[in-house]
């Protein structure tokens, strides 16, 4: 088995980050809501939506392919990165806050890497590696789970049908 | 025999103690690896009579990895030997009643079936933890290589770690965060 590991996807993803060609916008940058909930002191509820830039838009890795016409692949493919199950930074990227994979939608991938991705984000979870992003009522420690699951284990990303 | 060739002589013929992690590690791809060292077949004066095999100590055997579903599809087998007397267990359920188990059935059963097997097995100290006896410890003069790369949880790495990670993608906007 080839020993491989995240800070060489790392380096890999930095050295296409050099890669990447600074451009001017126009348009505003990507704004994303967050509500919030507060209660002010005569006992009224303020539910509000703000807008908030992304924290991701300085680390986002783009890339440039050759001279060719321009790709229609989605960035996954384009990357062409060997991700696994054990690639955790890579696959917290793709859930919300309670561990739900986000729909393609939101992700902007291909149905086959949407597959890939949501298959080994459930991986990940059942070998209990992203057990801090789970609904509140969960355990956090894989030990207190119920039987069989509470011990580790490991799977082959080759058992993916797609 | 000069000193030198008796000091040989002695030092060829001597056993090593071996230290294997097993966290995060498949128990029978792992008792293929050490099988070898148990029978001594690793050692180039191996010969089926030669009692030349070597110590091995297995740590964090509670922290063996199966793949897949394996805890709950893998059965264990016993008999009793009266009417009756068959027992089915599950991988998970032995391994919650002894941690130790299931890594020294997987060696036992990749060391060939033969007169030796249970002196070979005599050598093999499994520790469910890492804690071992001093007098265990003190012996220690090897270590066997992990075959599979141990998972980093992502409750390990740092907030700084996680935030300069290169994204793969931004949010679209309109996003509501969740
Ligand atoms: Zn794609």
């Amino acid at each position: 088995m080839a020993l491989r590991s995240l800070t060489t996807i790392g380096r890999k993803i930095s050295e296409w980050n050099l890669l990447k060609t600074t451009a001017i916008f126009a348009t505003n940058t990507r704004n994303l809501k967050q509500i919030t909930q507060s209660e002010t002191s005569d006992g009224t509820l303020v539910i509000a939506g703000n807008y908030v830039p992304s924290d991701r838009a300085s680390n986002l890795v783009t890339v440039k392919l050759g001279d060719e016409a321009p790709c229609s692949a989605c960035y996954m493919c384009k990357l062409n990165l060997d991700v696994k199950h054990t690639d955790v930074l890579i696959l917290s990227q793709f859930v919300r806050t309670d561990g739900c994979m986000l729909p393609r939608r939101i992700t902007g991938l291909c149905k086959r890497q949407q597959k890939r991705i949501g298959t080994m984000v459930t991986m990940a979870q059942k070998a209990g590696l992203m057990s801090n992003i789970n609904p509140s009522w969960s355990h956090r420690d894989p030990r207190k789970r119920y039987r069989h699951k509470k011990w580790n284990s490991y799977w082959d990303e080759t058992t993916i049908k797609c | 025999m000069s000193a030198t060739k008796r000091v040989q002589q002695w030092s060829t013929f001597s056993r090593m103690w071996y230290l294997y992690d097993a966290q995060w590690q498949d128990p029978f791809h792992s008792a293929k690896i050490l099988s070898p060292y148990l029978t001594g077949q690793n050692k180039p004066i191996y010969h089926p009579l030669n009692d030349c095999g070597d110590h091995v100590v297995v740590i964090n055997s509670r922290e063996i990895a199966l793949r897949g579903d394996e805890w709950k599809k893998r059965v264990y087998f016993h008999h009793t030997g009266y009417p009756r007397g068959a027992s089915w267990t599950l991988a998970w359920e032995l391994h919650q009643k002894d941690p130790k188990m299931i890594m020294r059935k997987a060696v036992y059963k990749a060391i060939a079936s033969n007169l030796i097997r249970r002196t070979c097995m005599e050598r093999l100290h499994i520790y469910p933890g890492s804690e071992i006896p001093e007098e265990i410890k003190s012996n220690l003069s090897g270590q066997i290589r992990p075959i599979m790369p141990v998972p980093k949880r992502l409750q390990e790495y740092s907030k700084e770690e996680i935030d300069n990670y290169p994204k793969v993608f931004d949010f679209p906007n309109d996003y509501v965060l969740r």
